[in-house]
């Protein structure tokens, strides 16, 4: 025996309270798991951005249409680097329900801008960059579909309507991508400006969007305001943000979801620590003799509330660990759905901040009944047995 | 003014030397002194049996022995060392070194099975595993309950379990045994084995052992019996 | 029977006074249960709150045309030939002789949040007169109406309360032009109240829009008018768009952000309730352990088994019934009422109110003593199996 099966065996002495309390604390940090990789799926956007591309939206607001022009004007301004630019499709595939994230890009300046971010074989961009009617679409949205390279693919929009009237474009997969930079599922898809912008019935010649790489992320915000400042007083004021910001952004239309979050997972922690701390203080108020005969046999008190407390920390330990795992299988396990709309990854620094929680729930549950048990007086727990 | 000394030992030091310890509790709002300026002296390799009704101070003698109380004045000397003014965590130690109890309830550690609450007091030692199962070992051997190492308190007898918590007190090896009623929950069949056990501890291995007993017959084990009433002692030869 | 209901009422009696010897394991049962109960109804009540601010604004008499597979009025685009063709449509109530009938700009436009200072989007409608006749429960609480060919805006309460920059009299900068703030209006708490309105031919000349529109509402003269309407629809081939009444286009709209919300809080609440679940069952098994002895005398001086099972069953649900409560009086106190705003599916920002019924509570009041009944089931089952011999052993 050593110290450490000593605390093991007294905090398993009563397996059922010992499993109940275990579990407390499991779905909490079960869940804490979850939410945190929830959290972080979330604003995946706002990390694939990269340092040096601004995005130039129209001033009012960012679905308000720019006119295409602007893309020539803007690739003038010194520091820009590279330009290319983004149409808003409101495709789907099939059933409105099937919604897809589609834009209309150009496609040779698009790939160029993105190379870092998005992983397309050098043949299959090629092929989409001389194909008018080719698409390319994230791995994720191809393995939904079932669709394969070649196949010619039936995107409806619910914005943008054929000279026609028809609705549906009718276009070739050439690629399928992956998303290289983060770990967010491979989702959307793209196509040629030129096609969407020729057949389309209305909104000829503006786009949405326009993204830019610069020369240097320390010309930034010279250049945003050379940007917004050169359109300022034409029917489309511009508004040039960091990519970072953009995306940002559409997470913060959603509501305060961390103010959720904090809130959601207090209140299970806060919880498990009321429950936890309790069993602990009636464990040890039961232990009283026990802790008594231990002290006349000569054990320290300083010891004895070292074995107290290392029973609440391996508690909050064991249980939040297993947790975590259950956390990260389900988030394994979510990862291959086809279709599933978020990658969740329990990042490092989520298993380092559990820790800490783990470490701080152990305290707070430990601490107390520890120091009644260092203030146990030998003699009165004698009479009291 | 001299309180009766129970015996000046031929020895050069006694192992316990009492004297002039006054005890005092506060209950309820009144005081009641439990010992006025007590002395006492016992030689090592001394069996006594200390008796006495209720309330005449026995088991605080022993709390006041065993370290784990505390004296209001005089000196409690133990094997050459003051308890009275040793730190808490000093006293500790001492405990484990020095002294080993024994309860009428046994008190062993439920979660424990018998090997391991033997092992208990060792782990405040820096002996190895291999070396503390060895001590183990030998201890339950002394108790006859080496067949018995992996059961569970609650799977022993009364008497087992008096055994595994006798092998508890001497596995550290101390001089001192402190008993408090050690048959008072047996019957009288296992009651003379465990006394016969003491007797062996203090005859083969050298222990001294005081022994708190309601008990007449238990005290006639002893090798002399001290009658505690009101805070003094009472001396009587065996007439066994 | 009734000596053994006799017998139950007695046990559990004697089981509930002794809570108070457990003071503090008790009341951490009753907070943890009070936590998981807040936590669903907080839940509860913003589904329900997101679904009554949108469904209580949709009228069954008045429908909402848009070009065909548009979905929501953001996507959608009609022509002035389209309008016109729609204004002679059969079944459409008529005010002061002209027909009921008003075509609807919908553009987006950036507003910031009061509480964090988020950039959002807000709804910027552009309509004439017919359209605020359409809209029952509109009334302006403050300023007048906007006059037609002027950059004036009206401003919905819930968008005045949750957005900043919108006061009566304050000038508002979309892109290159400057709007004028000249009236609040409500709504009943509609998703209306989240909108600027302002007069169609200003936002159509200033969003550079032509003579477009991108939706038109009509009234019906009763509400099966709509299936003439739907065939004079069928029979135009110039007519490619959708007709649905406005209760079913918002409830449409409700359905996906309501149903989000369930979805995440249900499961949420249920991992709690698990947890608190684990704490409940602690604390009864605790409670028969501490009391096995007095069980047990009860039962030798001849109560039943039954009666120590249900004694104990009404010690968890007791303590499960006050969890619920002050879960519901504290989700009542912090939640109930509490305004906010999400994206909803048209792209722009509902605010909404947490709504927090007679019906949700009784939701929260079930839960906790479906947790408390599970909690003391085997607890339960424990008492009544303690041995009547164990009153007499001495330890």
């Amino acid at each position: 025996m050593t110290r450490g099966s000593l605390i093991w065996k007294n905090l398993t002495r009563s397996r059922l309270r010992f499993a109940l309390t275990l579990f407390a604390i499991f779905i909490a940090f079960f869940l804490f798991g979850l939410i945190q990789s929830f959290d972080r799926a979330l604003n995946a956007g706002a990390d694939i951005a990269a340092a040096n591309r601004l995005v130039v939206s129209n001033k009012i607001n960012f679905t308000q249409p720019l006119p295409l022009s602007y893309v020539n004007r803007i690739k003038t301004i010194e520091g820009v680097d590279m330009v290319t630019h983004q149409n808003w499709m409101g495709s789907y595939y099939q059933e409105p329900r099937n919604f897809i994230f589609g834009f209309a890009v150009d496609p040779e300046s698009f790939l160029a801008i993105y190379a870092d971010d998005i992983a397309l074989p050098p043949e299959q961009a090629k092929a989409f960059i001389n194909d008018r009617r080719g698409m390319i679409a994230g791995a994720n949205e191809a393995r939904k579909y079932g669709w394969k390279l070649g196949d010619l693919i039936p995107i409806s929009s619910n914005i943008w309507e054929q000279t026609d009237g028809s609705k549906t474009w009718e276009l070739v997969l050439d690629g399928i991508f992956e998303i290289s930079s983060v770990d967010t599922p491979a989702n959307g898809i793209y196509l040629h400006y030129d096609y969407l912008n020729e057949a389309r019935s209305f909104g000829k010649d503006s786009t949405g969007t326009i993204v830019i790489a610069t020369q240097d992320p320390a010309l930034n915000d010279e250049i945003a305001n050379a940007i917004d400042t050169r359109f300022l007083n034409s029917p489309f004021a511009t508004e040039t943000r960091t990519e970072a910001a953009f995306n940002a952004s559409f997470i913060e239309q959603l509501g305060n979801i961390s103010l959720i979050i904090i809130s959601v997972v207090g209140a299970a922690l806060f919880t498990i620590l009321i429950i936890v701390s309790n069993t602990m203080a009636m464990s040890v108020r039961e232990r009283t003799g026990e802790i008594g005969v231990m002290k006349a046999l000569g054990f320290p008190a300083k010891t004895v509330f070292a074995l107290i407390l290392s029973e609440a920390l391996l508690l909050a330990l064991i249980g939040g660990s297993l947790g975590m795992g259950a956390a990260w299988l389900m988030a394994t396990v979510t990862a291959g759905v086809p279709g599933f709309p978020l990658r969740l990854v329990l990042y490092p620094d989520i298993w380092l901040m559990s820790l800490g929680v783990m470490i701080v729930l152990g305290l707070l549950t430990g601490l107390l009944p520890a120091w009644n048990a260092y203030r146990i007086n030998i003699a009165a727990a004698f009479t009291r047995a | 003014m001299a309180e009766n000394i129970s015996e000046i030992s031929s020895a050069p030091t006694p192992l316990i030397q009492l004297r002039d310890v006054s005890k005092t509790y506060r209950k309820s709002g009144t005081d009641i002194t439990i010992f006025h300026n007590l002395n006492l002296e016992i030689k090592a390799g001394d069996f006594v049996a200390v008796m006495g009704p209720s309330g005449s101070g026995k088991t605080t003698l022993l709390n006041l022995l065993g370290g784990i109380d505390r004296a209001d004045a005089g000196s409690i000397a133990i094997n050459d060392e003051e308890l009275t003014h040793m730190s808490e965590s000093r006293l500790s130690r001492w405990r484990a070194d020095t002294v080993g109890f024994i309860f009428q309830f046994y008190n062993l550690m439920p979660m424990l099975n018998a090997a391991s609450n033997v092992e208990l007091p060792l782990l405040l030692t820096r002996l190895s595993r291999s070396e503390r199962r060895k001590n183990v070992e030998t201890a339950l051997q002394i108790v006859g309950l080496e067949d018995r190492a992996g059961h569970s308190p609650k799977e022993l007898s009364g008497g087992q379990q008096q055994r595994v918590a006798i092998a508890r007190a001497i596995v550290s090896d101390p001089k001192l045994l402190l008993c408090d009623e050690p048959t008072g929950d047996l019957d009288r069949g296992t009651a003379a084995e465990i006394l016969e056990t003491l007797q062996m501890l203090n005859r083969d291995f050298g222990k001294t052992i005081i022994m708190v007993t309601h008990d007449p017959e238990a005290a006639r084990y002893a090798k002399r019996v001290l009658h505690l009433d009101k805070g003094h002692f009472i001396e009587k030869e065996l007439s066994s | 029977m009734p000596v053994l209901l006799k017998q139950i009422l007695s046990v559990s009696w004697i089981g509930l006074r002794s809570i108070p010897q457990r003071p503090w394991l008790s009341l951490a049962t009753i907070f943890t249960i009070a936590t998981v109960v807040t936590v669903l109804l907080a839940f509860l009540a913003m589904s329900e709150g997101f679904r009554q601010t949108l469904t209580g604004g949709g009228s069954e008499s008045v429908v909402l045309v848009m070009r065909g597979n548009a979905e929501a009025e953001l996507n959608s685009v009609l022509i002035r030939d389209q309008v016109a063709l729609l204004n002679s449509a059969p079944g459409i109530a008529k005010k002061d002789g002209a027909p009921l009938v008003s075509p609807e700009l919908y553009v987006v436009v950036d507003g910031k949040k009061r509480s964090n200072e988020a950039k959002v989007n807000l709804p910027l409608r552009g309509m004439n007169s017919e359209g605020i006749a359409l809209r029952e429960n509109v009334t302006l609480t403050q300023g007048r109406m906007f006059a037609p060919g002027r950059n004036e805006l009206v401003v919905g309460e819930s968008l005045l309360r949750e957005f900043q920059g919108f006061d009566l009299g304050n000038i508002v900068r979309f892109g290159a032009s400057d709007w004028k703030v000249v009236g609040i209006f409500s709504a009943a708490g509609s998703v209306f109240e989240s909108e600027l309105w302002s007069d169609l031919a200003g936002v159509q000349s200033q969003f550079n829009r032509g003579s477009t529109v991108q939706s038109v509402r009509m009234r019906l003269t009763e509400p099966s008018a709509i299936e003439d309407l739907r065939a004079y629809i069928a029979n135009d081939p110039r007519l490619n768009v959708d007709v649905v009444t406005e209760k079913a286009y918002f409830a449409k709209q409700a359905e996906g952000t309501s149903d989000i919300i369930l979805m995440l809080g249900w499961p949420l609440a249920i991992a709690m309730a698990l947890g608190a679940l684990a704490g409940a069952l602690n604390t009864i098994y605790t409670s028969v352990a501490t009391r096995s002895r007095e069980i047990a005398t009860l039962r030798a001086i001849g109560f039943s088994s039954t009666s120590a099972f249900f004694g104990t069953l009404t010690e968890s649900l007791l303590l499960s019934l006050l969890g619920g409560l002050l879960g519901s009086i504290l989700a009542l106190l912090f939640f109930d009422g509490i305004s906010t705003s999400t994206l909803g599916s048209s792209f722009t920002q509902v605010v909404f109110r947490f709504d927090l019924s007679a019906r949700l509570l009784l939701n929260g009041a079930v839960f906790a003593l479906v947790i408390g009944f599970l909690g003391g089931l085997t607890p339960a089952f424990r008492a009544a199996r303690i041995p009547v011999a164990s009153a007499f052993s001495d330890r």
